[in-house]
Order: structure tokens, then sequence, then C-alpha cells
């Protein structure tokens, strides 16, 4: 039988010598590299590439582990997230109302020191307006049951507010003294002038004060001994000071002691509740 | 009642609401909203002007919604049943204010009867009868609120003033029923009561 030449025994032949000259080139690399204790160019390389694809490969395997370990919490992660946004929320409001009881804990504080003062008087609280608001008046939570009168003089901490002019059982109308229908006796301090303090609808005007009378701005007039307040409670200040030629009287602009626009908690006083001043 | 029966009533109705002298007006059917509606209509309006009024006021005077939702009933009801509502309404706001005796339970009342007749005249040609008619009764009312305060002994200690405040809620009530009108365009009715 006559062998056949091919090229394809020569190429297994070549390859095979390549193979080992390569192995040796290798050995003799990494053998040189072991007598100097250093790492070879080989190892070098091999590791770097190495490193990169483990990193890759790490990267890869924690992701998935990451996905499925999510994938597997997710239930639980989700109730989670309920329990903190319901806690958030909570939260959110407990802040709310904490901060709210802050900012009147000042305005509680100054009406219970004048409730002190006062043993018979009814704290009690702005509860409505007039629905029209053409007159000034305020409604407040508490009426007969509570012992409130009608002509009773209402109070805060900055001074009068009004008086009594409806009473039902839960709940009162109080003319605040801004409206044009209250009319309070007033002394001006500085000189014991009386006059009439009424409403203008925004601030009090104080009117048929003596022509003599000397009235300054910013004199403090405070409430004579009436029907519905005792002497002494703070109305305002003087701001303006109308002194016509020739008139009978002279009257006085003067700004209510009390913010008319934010009262909220007030006291009614019984006009025969017992001052306890200093 | 079966199909003849609703429509004889409706016919009576009709000749019931519009008398002979007044053939020349537009034909009138009253034309209820759902009793509901304006029992909640009321009650919200009473609520919010209870409670907000000085910090919604416009120059001192805040829109009255509680005689728009008067004005609305009338208009769709008649005088008759207008002034009964505004008898109701003028009484709960009375009662919240607490120092006007009757007087806005008698001026609503006749508010609501003049709203229920302006929109028998000329009026009920438009859906938005109920702006012209809003700035009429608003200001009616204040007049016979003050008669009827002067009656009682409390007369106005700030005329003026409490005109000034009249005219803008007059202006404010009228806007308001506009933008109500153009927002619930329903608000006006089917349309029935009208030729």
């Amino acid at each position: 039988m006559v062998s056949i030449f091919t090229y394809r025994d020569e190429r297994k032949l070549f390859a095979v010598v390549g193979a080992i000259i390569v192995a040796a080139v290798v050995a003799l690399i990494q053998l040189d590299a072991a007598k100097s204790g250093k790492p070879s160019l080989i190892t070098i390389a091999v590791g770097s590439t190495a490193l990169f694809v483990q990193s890759a490969a790490a990267g890869l395997g924690n992701s998935l582990r990451g996905a499925s370990a999510t994938l597997g919490d997710a239930p639980r992660l989700y109730a989670r997230n309920a329990d903190l946004t319901a806690e958030n929320r909570s939260l959110r409001g407990e802040n709310a109302r904490l901060r709210e009881a802050l900012a009147q804990a000042p305005e509680a504080e100054a009406i219970a020191r004048t409730a002190a003062e006062l043993p018979g008087a009814i704290v009690a609280t702005v509860v409505g307006f007039d629905p029209e608001n053409l007159s000034r008046i305020v409604t407040i939570d508490r009426g007969s049951e509570a012992g409130v009168h009608r002509d009773d003089g209402v109070i805060d901490e900055d001074g009068v507010v009004g008086r009594v002019v409806d009473v039902a059982p839960l709940r009162s109308t109080v003319l605040l003294a801004i409206d044009g229908a209250s009319k309070v006796p007033a002394v001006v301090q500085s000189g014991r002038w009386w006059g009439i303090a009424t409403g203008t609808n925004s601030r009090i005007r104080l009117q048929y004060v003596s022509q003599d009378a000397k009235l300054h701005v910013g004199d403090a007039v405070v409430t004579g001994d009436g029907r519905s307040f005792r002497a002494g409670l703070m109305l305002g200040r003087i701001s303006e000071v109308d002194h016509p030629e020739g008139a009978l009287y002279q009257t006085a602009l003067i700004e209510p002691a009390v913010a008319f626009g934010r009262i909220s908690r007030v006291l009614v006083v019984p006009h025969d509740t017992p001052a306890d001043e200093p | 009642m079966n199909r003849s029966d609703s429509e004889i009533a409706r016919t009576r109705a009709f000749w019931d609401a519009n008398k002979p002298i007044e053939t020349g007006a537009p034909g009138y059917v009253p034309d209820p909203p759902v009793w509901w509606h304006v029992a909640l209509a009321l009650g919200v309006a009473l609520g919010l002007q209870a409670t907000l009024a000085p910090f919604i006021a416009v120059r001192g005077a805040v829109v009255s919604m509680v005689i728009l939702v008067v004005a609305w009933y009338a208009v769709r009801t008649g005088s008759l049943r207008g002034f009964a509502f505004g008898m109701v309404a003028g009484a709960c706001e009375d009662a919240l204010t607490g120092a006007t005796g009757v007087a806005w339970t008698f001026s609503t009342a006749l508010a609501g009867a003049l709203a229920g007749r302006l929109a028998r005249t000329y009026l009920a040609d438009t859906k938005l009868a109920l702006v012209p008619g809003a700035a009429v009764v608003t200001l009616v009312r204040y007049g016979a609120f003050t008669l009827i305060m002067q009656s009682q002994g409390r007369g106005a200690a700030l005329p003026l003033v409490q005109l000034h405040a009249a005219l803008w809620q007059s202006a404010l009530d009228a806007a308001v029923a506009l933008a109500a009108l153009w927002i619930f365009p329903a608000l006006g009715g089917s349309g029935a009561h009208r030729r």
C-alpha cells in the first residue's frame, strides 16, 4: 500500500513541536522568575487578565445574588416600607401637633396667669364669627351652663375684648369693643380724663372727652368702672387726637391693646368677680 | 302617576305660576333642585361663613353664600318657596349671629321671595338670571335688615360703613354667582321653566 502524502500530518508535527517549544519557553521563563523570586511576565499578564474576568464575574454574580435576594425579600421590604411610611406620617402629624402646642403655649400660659388673678373668670374659646361680617361679634364656647351672663365683660391677656350680648346654654355671643355698637366707659390713665369708647370696626374711638383734657399720642386708655368691666382694664393707647376748635368735646383714636384679628382664647369676667390685684 | 297625569300636573303648575296679568312674561314652571343638594349647600354656606367670615372678607364684605343659595333655590322654585327657604336660612343666620333678633330671618325671607319673583320677569329668559338676581336681592336684604334692626331698637352704629360693605357684598355675590354658573352650568336648571 502506497502511503499518501498529506500536509495534515506535517502540520500536526509542527504543532506538536511548536507546543513543546512554547512549553519549554514558558517553563524557562517561569523557572527563571521563580529563581529570582519575582512574578514572571506571564504570571503578571495572566493574573491581570484573570483579575478583570474575576471582577466582572464577581460583579455579575453579586448582582444576580442581590437581585434574587431582593426578589425574595420584596414582600418583606414592601411591608417594611409601608410601616415606615405610616410611621413617618404619624411622626409628621405629631410634629405638627407639638409645634401647634408650642405656638399656643405662651397664649395659654398668659390666659392662665390672667385667670389666676380673677378667680371667678371663665376661660372660653372663640368658635365663630358673624356670618355676614356686618358686625364685629364673636361666638364663644361657654354659655349659661358655665355661668356666663349677659353683659359680662370679656378680656384676654392684653386687655378688653368686648362684652356678652347674647347667652345660650352652651354658647355666648360677644360684641367686640371695636364694633360700632359697643360703648364702654373709659379713662385716660394720665390725667384721669373720662370718655366713652366706641368702635370704628377696626379701632376704638374715645368720645366725649372734655375740651380741657390734655391728651397725648401714646397715652394709655383703660376702662372705668361700669356695668361690664371693673376699672383699670387696658383698652389701648391713643394714636390720634382730634381737638376741633369750638366743639364741646374732643375725641381720640385708640389703637386697641387686643389683636382682634387673632383672638382665640378669652376670659369671661362676671362683674362681681373680685380682682386679686397685688 | 302616569304620563298624562304628570303632564296635567305640569300644565297646572304652569298656569298656577303664571297669572293672567303676566301673560307677556316668559313661561315659568318651578324646577326645584334636589332637596338634599339645597340642604347641603345651605349647611356648607353657613358653616363656612360662621367660621371664616373675617378671614375671607374683601374690603370688609364677605361673599354671602347663604343669600346665593337662597336666591338659587328661589329662582328655580318661585316666590313662595323662596320666601320659606329664605326664612329658614335667615333664622339659622340669626341663631349663629346671636345679636340680630329676627332681622336676618325676615330680610332673607324677603330676599328669597324677591329672587323668586325676579325669575318670573324677563330675567327668566337667561340662565344667568341668578347673577343680577343675587346682586339685587343682596342689596334689598341689607336694606330690610337695617330697617328691622332699627325697629328692634338696634340701629346700625356705622350705617355708611355697613352700606359700603353691602355694596361690595352685592358685587361679590354677583361675581361668584357668575363664576358658579360658568363652572357648573347645571346649577341654572334644566331650562324647563323657560320658554
